[in-house]
């Protein structure tokens, strides 16, 4: 009699021990994905806060191109920071492409303008922006790298359990898409 | 097994293609790494003593990398790749990356492209990498001049003015890294030997209770004394192992540290 109520003392206390430490491995493997994912936040809103800068350089040599500045304009906002679920993820990436095709739709209306080429303000602009674009792809690498080490740890057994538990939830991956691809390039 | 190495180097060829290579690291570390071949063995060398010099006073590290091809990738993309493999820079991540594409029959330009490591990118930021590659090498490379040489050496004095506004500390022997490694092995040790001397003392004491019941310590006491001497020892062999791992980076290039770079920097074509 007392010793079947020791034993099942003892394989609860191993039972507890064992949730406790299935969970902290958990909140910190979160972290690390949430970690990447503020990097790749902040590298997004570092382009955003270019955009207006190279606009109104633009704008001084090529007021007429007014419609491919507002693109730009409007396809920038970069809103609040969201959680990286599946869905944020695929809708930031939607968003944060429209930026991109924006921008190089830009870079190639100002080829015409030798003037503004040869602008040294808006040659670091441009060396700024590239910086950016480059930060945002290790960004995402990394992010993409954090994501698939969180979603293996929370779907293998028997993390998996405690996961259901505690709504611990898979992160979403960036795409590769064709944008990122073709970064443009600067020539000088 | 070394005649089937060959025979594997055939299988795996058509990957390499798939699956762009990123070159290892040199072995012995270098920093001037010229796999293009555009420097004479007496620039390069000239270039590694200058470089050494600075990475040994300041422990900003400058890796110069030549290529022929960037095997399809971006050549910012390469050069992250290549930076992070090799682990150019300390703990600090305070290395420089410049990285040349030469000019190839298929692929006629140059691309530039300067990494700067996350420790230094207060230092230098992209608009000064760029500035540094417009207005710097530019000269020596525009209009098919191609003039490796000078316009490596203008870049290199350049950063080595910048980075060591911001870092400048002289390098010793250890890294802060591997003086944790060592405190935690440390720890362990003395833990261990502690736990095996109480051990000891435990077992000798039920020992002598069972033999004697009682009385003197001597032959106890002289037990404890043989295998002090036993775990000491092997301590201080430990830390030998330690101090001669530190003593060896002395001579030429130490070798990379562990730096990461996150995509700061700047690139360019001529």
């Amino acid at each position: 009699m007392k010793k079947s109520l020791v034993i099942v003392l003892a394989i609860v206390a191993v039972l507890a021990i064992w949730m406790i430490s299935a969970y902290n491995k958990l909140v910190r493997g979160e972290e690390t994905v949430n970690n990447a994912w503020a990097q790749v936040e902040t590298a997004y809103q570092r382009r955003a806060d270019l955009i207006p800068n190279l606009v109104a350089t633009v704008k001084g040599y090529a007021a007429h191109e007014s419609e491919t500045l507002e693109n730009v304009v409007r396809a920038r906002g970069y809103g609040n920071s969201t959680e990286p679920t599946e869905d944020n993820v695929a809708a930031i990436q939607q968003q944060e492409s429209a930026i991109s095709s924006a921008l190089s739709r830009l870079l190639m209306v100002v080829e015409a303008y030798p003037d503004l080429k040869a602008n040294e303000n808006f040659k670091d602009l441009q060396a700024q922006l590239e910086g950016t674009e480059n930060r945002i792809a290790v960004a995402r690498n990394n992010y993409n790298d954090a994501a698939k080490a969180w979603n293996t740890q929370v779907r293998s057994f028997p993390a998996n359990i405690i996961a259901g538990i505690f709504g611990f939830e898979k992160k979403g991956y960036f795409k590769a898409d064709e944008a990122a691809a073709t970064a443009p390039v600067v020539a000088f | 097994m070394k005649r089937l190495f060959p025979l594997l180097v055939l299988l795996l060829t058509p990957l390499a293609g798939l699956w762009a290579e990123i070159p290892d690291p040199p072995s012995p570390p270098r920093l001037v790494n010229d796999f293009a071949g555009v420097f004479t063995p007496a620039q390069r060398d000239s270039l590694e003593t200058v470089l050494v010099a600075f990475d040994d006073s300041t422990s900003n590290q400058i890796c110069v990398v030549t290529v022929t091809s960037l095997d399809g990738r971006d050549v910012s993309d390469y050069a992250v790749r290549l930076g992070n493999k090799w682990g150019i820079g300390s703990h600090r991540n305070n290395g420089l990356l410049v990285l040349f594409k030469t000019r190839t029959g298929e692929e006629d330009w140059i691309d530039v492209n300067i990494q700067v490591g996350k420790g230094l990118e207060g230092a230098i930021p992209d608009v000064y990498a760029s500035r540094i590659i417009r207005n710097i090498m530019g000269p020596h490379l525009r209009d098919r001049r191609d003039d490796y040489w000078r316009a490596t050496t203008a870049a290199c004095e350049e950063l080595m003015k910048l980075a060591s506004g911001e870092i400048s500390e002289p390098r010793d022997g250890v890294d802060e890294d591997e003086d944790d490694v060592a405190n935690a092995i440390a720890a362990i040790l003395t833990f261990l030997i502690f736990a095996f001397v109480i051990y000891r003392i435990v077992k000798s004491f039920k020992n002598f209770n069972n033999r004697y019941g009682g009385g003197s310590s001597g032959g106890s006491s002289s037990g404890g004394g043989g295998f002090f001497g036993g775990g000491w020892s092997s301590g201080s062999s430990s830390g030998g192992g330690w101090s001669s791992g530190g003593s060896s980076s002395g001579g030429g290039f130490g070798g990379f540290g562990g730096g990461s770079f996150g995509g700061g920097g700047a690139s360019g074509r001529f």
